[in-house]
């Protein structure tokens, strides 16, 4: 049994709407209660992704607002609430209680609702004299957002920036790491299952990691709690895997361009919530979702884009065959075999014909979808020549250098910008030994470009600062002061970065996250993995060495990203579920899904904070 | 799995919420009481009248909609009865009685539903228009949604009711096998009563008998099972050609009557079933929300109209008022004025 997230949460999405009454097996409620959904934002980009407007006027929700819209009351219906427990989105509740525009009220919360605020809420609605209109409120434990079937997000935006702020006081890195715990504590709840954590010692990973195995612990303690699978001790094999990692822990995968479908289109097109707008050929924007229910999408998605340009033609191809066929069979103008039992042959080709129209219009309009977003690619591909950067940038990371002459010739040739300071840090990454000669000449590119540099200024700062750490022990910085901290980390990192580049070279090409997602789901002993924190909430905690029984292979894997995932390494990790034996089933988080211009400019945001780079014209002016 | 999953991943919270509550009540207790009861009174006898109408509305909705579930638990019935296949516990009786019910069911919905519409528009000309925006939309779904309920219970009788022809088909094919093999050249004369078979009279002299070589072993059952479920066409056709042939038996004659007669009823009822479908097909508006997805920011779209149509207004506002322009257009004229009397004049 694979845990499917998106199949997970839809089901919890459904008895929320059916007022978390127990549904019969047709799926349905056994009444059927007209009601009206209210959400907000966040909540709204939950549902959008699992839940159509067909399949909520199938469990009876006839309208569905945003709480911050007018609304107008509507007597005698039941109105469903899905919120953030926020004290704006109570305050909007208490004044629809008091208005009374709704019959009663039942609130759904996405996260846990603290007790202040129901107080709140509590002696809000008792004032207007409202109270009886709440008649039911529950903690769902929804929120984050799934894309995939093994894909979520907690969208929480801009945590990278945060977590690595060089001005961010003790407090609001608390503040992060409580919410990003909190989000994946709602993914566990949903799962319902208490997993093993490992992570890499040191770092945001770790004080998610030791908060969420705190928030387990204590939630397993009290009597009724949400996880009712089988207490005591299972074996490993059946609980999954938890690794918690950080974004520096490879900083490259989310910078660098790729050239796989899916990746392609998220980076290129700006893939979001599952939804696509793509500039049609006349002007009108169009707008295509792509999700599992979009066979080609889930078959091709992780393919190379020339790959998938060859399955579209064969896809099409083969349309046309079978209209052909279709056509053939129901005798459209042959008639050269036209006798009597021809006749009763023809009605029934003709009945399959009219049967198997729909599922060819449906074919046709997949191959339209992607055939449209392929032009889309390539014609951006073609302009920003997408292609080389790929190429170069792989090449850099597998030999970890680039000659000079090409270095430039990517710098001054096709691309935006963001392609170019891209390809850039990538190159700051990629190389062991600064040449000092050679990145001025790569910043004098970036400038002649009118890139804005600050992001190129961060990572080289943190580059240099790593090394200048590596020649001095490396103990000698203090863990005391977050940004020492921070910066430390950034030296572990990109140490890691290029160890794992000298991998690269002996094994086939595999992200650093994957390779030791593998090795932590083996469970062999190995010494890449050793120092890694191991977590077991439902192991007392007096006991810290770990039984043998946590450690051994895991079929499940949990992967989470602090500070922003993508579809490269999502990918990865699905190819390793095919690869391997051992682990069936990886589900992959983030706190958000950025592409790699968004990843750039947090990393910009964070050199001018730091108050590097500054405005383009002003290095380059000496 | 799923079961016990969907009871363990969220927590009621209302009994705690109630527990505040009352803790609060006391502690504000005399300031509440007072106000509690007559902001109730106030508000009830406000929309008394409203909510009367409003409750009539959903009363009749609740009804169709349990009619509707009724009806479709019926079909289920119908639908396993219909599937039976076997030639001797033949439970044509039961069906038609089903059938006649359904169908009766569902044109009595299909009124009520019309009558539903009927008030619904009634109802929203008397109100006010903006005020009731959302409850007109509210309404307007939920007739929309028992029309698609109706609709797809139809679609589901006719399924059904051609099921049970192609069973029926099915079952003379594997009688006349089986009489066949006594008297192979006297099967069944009963399809000539039939009224469509009659229609198919143009059929060729040439058609072979499907089976007459293929099956002669009659060893297995299966292959000239699947013959005579592909060639049910032909059969009759076949039969047609045989009429001449009238070799009178007179029991079976009746039992065969019955079942044209059962054939020819299932048959005219999916005719009608056809009429009320197209009915409803034009009563259905595609919404085409089929794909929608709940952020399509229809909403924002609208603000953003509304906001340029307000700019503009207040664009024209602007005009209307610029004294600026007025005078620029004076002095214009003035000038013309002065340039056609010097010049011209």
């Amino acid at each position: 049994m694979a845990l499917n997230l998106r199949q997970k949460q839809t089901e919890c999405i459904i008895r929320m709407l059916n007022l978390n009454q127990p549904l019969n097996p047709s799926g349905t409620a056994n009444e059927e209660v007209y009601k009206i959904l209210i959400y907000d934002r966040f909540c709204q980009n939950i549902l959008s992704p699992l839940i159509h407007v067909k399949d909520l006027r199938k469990h009876g929700v006839t309208l569905y607002f945003l709480i911050d819209k007018d609304r107008r009351p509507v007597h005698d219906v039941p109105a469903v609430y899905f919120v953030q427990p926020t004290e704006s989105n109570l305050q909007r509740i208490e004044a629809d209680a008091s208005r009374s525009l709704y019959d009663t009220f039942h609130l759904n919360f996405s996260s846990s609702i603290p007790r202040k605020l129901l107080e709140e809420l509590a002696s809000g609605t008792l004032k207007s004299g409202s109270v009886e209109k709440i008649t039911k409120l529950h903690d769902q434990y929804l929120e984050f957002v799934t894309l995939e079937d093994n894909l979520f997000s907690l969208a929480q935006q801009s945590t990278y920036v945060q977590m690595n702020d060089p001005s961010a006081g003790d407090k609001e890195i608390e503040e992060i790491i409580e919410r990003v715990a909190s989000g994946l504590f709602c993914v566990l709840v949903t799962l319902s299952v208490v997993p093993v954590i490992r992570c890499p010692r040191g770092g945001p990973a770790e004080m998610v990691a030791s908060l969420l195995d705190q928030k387990l612990r204590d939630h397993l303690l009290s009597k009724n709690n949400l996880f009712t699978e089988g207490g005591g001790f299972m074996s490993s094999f059946q609980r999954p895997l938890l690794c918690i990692f950080d974004r520096n822990f490879e900083l490259s995968v989310g910078i660098q361009h790729d050239f796989r479908y899916r990746p392609l289109v998220h980076d290129v097109l700006g893939l979001k919530l599952n939804r696509l707008n793509v500039q049609g050929e006349k002007g009108g924007n169009k707008s295509f979702e792509l999700d599992s229910s979009d066979p080609f999408w889930s078959s091709n998605s992780s393919l190379e884009f020339p790959e998938v340009a060859v399955e579209i033609e064969t896809q099409l191809n083969k349309y046309k065959r079978d209209v052909e066929e279709v056509n053939k069979r129901t005798g459209g103008g042959s008639g050269a075999e036209f006798d009597g039992t021809d006749l009763i042959g023809n009605t029934k080709h003709l009945m399959n014909a009219v049967n198997s129209l729909p599922e060819l219009t449906e074919r046709k309009q997949v191959i339209d979808k992607h055939t449209n977003i392929a032009t889309a690619l390539l014609g951006q591909i073609k302009e920003r020549s997408i292609d080389a950067f790929t190429k170069k940038e792989s090449e850099m990371m597998m030999r970890g250098g680039i000659d000079r002459a090409e270095l430039m010739a990517a710098l001054k040739g096709k691309g935006t910008k963001m392609d170019k300071l891209r390809f850039a840090i990538m190159y700051l990454i990629s190389t062991e030994t600064i040449n000092q000669s050679e990145v001025e000449a790569v910043e004098a590119a970036l400038n002649e470009a009118e890139a804005d540099t600050s992001a190129f200024q961060y990572v080289k700062k943190i580059k240099s600062l790593n090394v200048s750490l590596a020649a001095s022990s490396a103990n000698s910085a203090s863990r005391s002061n977050i940004v020492d901290w921070a910066e430390k980390l950034y030296g572990q990192s990109i140490s890691a970065v290029t160890a794992g580049v000298k991998n690269l070279l002996s094994s086939d090409q595999q992200l650093a996250v994957t390779r030791t997602v593998e090795a932590l789901t083996e469970g062999k002993p190995n010494p890449e993995i050793d120092s890694y924190l191991f977590l077991d909430p439902r192991a007392p905690k007096s006991s810290s060495s770990a039984g043998s029984h946590v450690k051994g292979p895991f079929r499940e894997a949990i992967v989470f990203m602090i500070g922003g995932g993508n579809y490269v390494e999502y990918g990865s990790l699905q190819e390793l579920t095919q690869r391997q034996l051992t682990v069936k089933n990886v589900i992959y988080g983030a706190t958000e899904i950025l592409t790699g211009g968004e990843l750039v400019e947090q990393l910009g945001l964070l050199g001018k904070k730091m108050g590097l780079g500054g405005p383009v014209g002003s290095t380059s002016s000496h | 799995m799923s079961v016990r999953h969907g009871q363990s991943s969220y927590r009621d919270r209302t009994g705690e919420f109630f527990k505040i509550v009352e803790s609060l009540r006391g502690s504000i207790a005399p300031a509440a009481n007072s106000n509690v009861p007559y902001g109730n009174n106030r508000s009830d006898g406000g929309r008394r009248e409203d909510l009367n109408k409003r409750s009539e509305f959903n009363r009749r909705a609740a009804q169709i909609g349990l009619a509707i579930n009724q009806t479709s638990q019926k079909l289920s019935k119908l639908a396993k009865l219909a599937k039976k296949t076997s030639v001797f516990d033949d439970p044509t009786r039961e069906i038609q009685e089903l059938t006649v019910v359904v169908k009766q069911e569902i044109s009595a919905l299909n009124t009520a539903l019309i009558d539903l519409q009927v008030f619904r528009s009634s109802q929203n000309d008397e109100g006010n228009n903006s005020r009731d925006r959302d409850k007109t939309t509210f309404s307007a779904t939920v007739v929309d949604d028992l029309k698609n309920r109706l609709m797809d219970t139809t679609k589901e009788f006719k399924d059904v009711l051609t099921m049970r022809t192609e069973n029926m088909k099915i079952h003379e094919n594997r009688r006349q096998l089986f009489s066949s093999n006594a008297s192979k050249e006297s099967t069944n004369p009963f399809v000539r009563q039939r009224p469509l078979a009659a229609k198919a009279a143009a059929a060729s002299e040439s058609a072979p008998l499907p089976w007459a070589n293929g099956a002669s072993s009659s060893s297995s059952q299966l292959v000239p099972w699947k013959q005579g479920e592909a060639e049910s066409s032909p059969l009759l056709q076949q039969s047609q050609q045989q009429q001449q042939q009238q070799q009178m038996v007179p029991l079976q004659d009746t039992y065969m009557q019955s079942r044209a007669e059962a054939l020819h009823n299932v048959e005219s009822t999916i005719h009608e079933l056809g009429s009320i479908f197209t009915q409803l097909a034009t009563m259905v508006s595609q919404q085409g929300e089929i794909a929608i997805r709940i952020d399509q920011n229809m909403e924002d779209t609208l603000a953003n109209v509304e906001g340029a149509q307000s700019q503009l207004a207040r664009y024209l506002n602007s005009i209307s008022s610029n004294r600026w322009l007025m005078m620029k257009i004076f002095f214009v004229l003035i000038a013309f004025l002065m340039i056609f009397l010097f010049f011209v004049a």
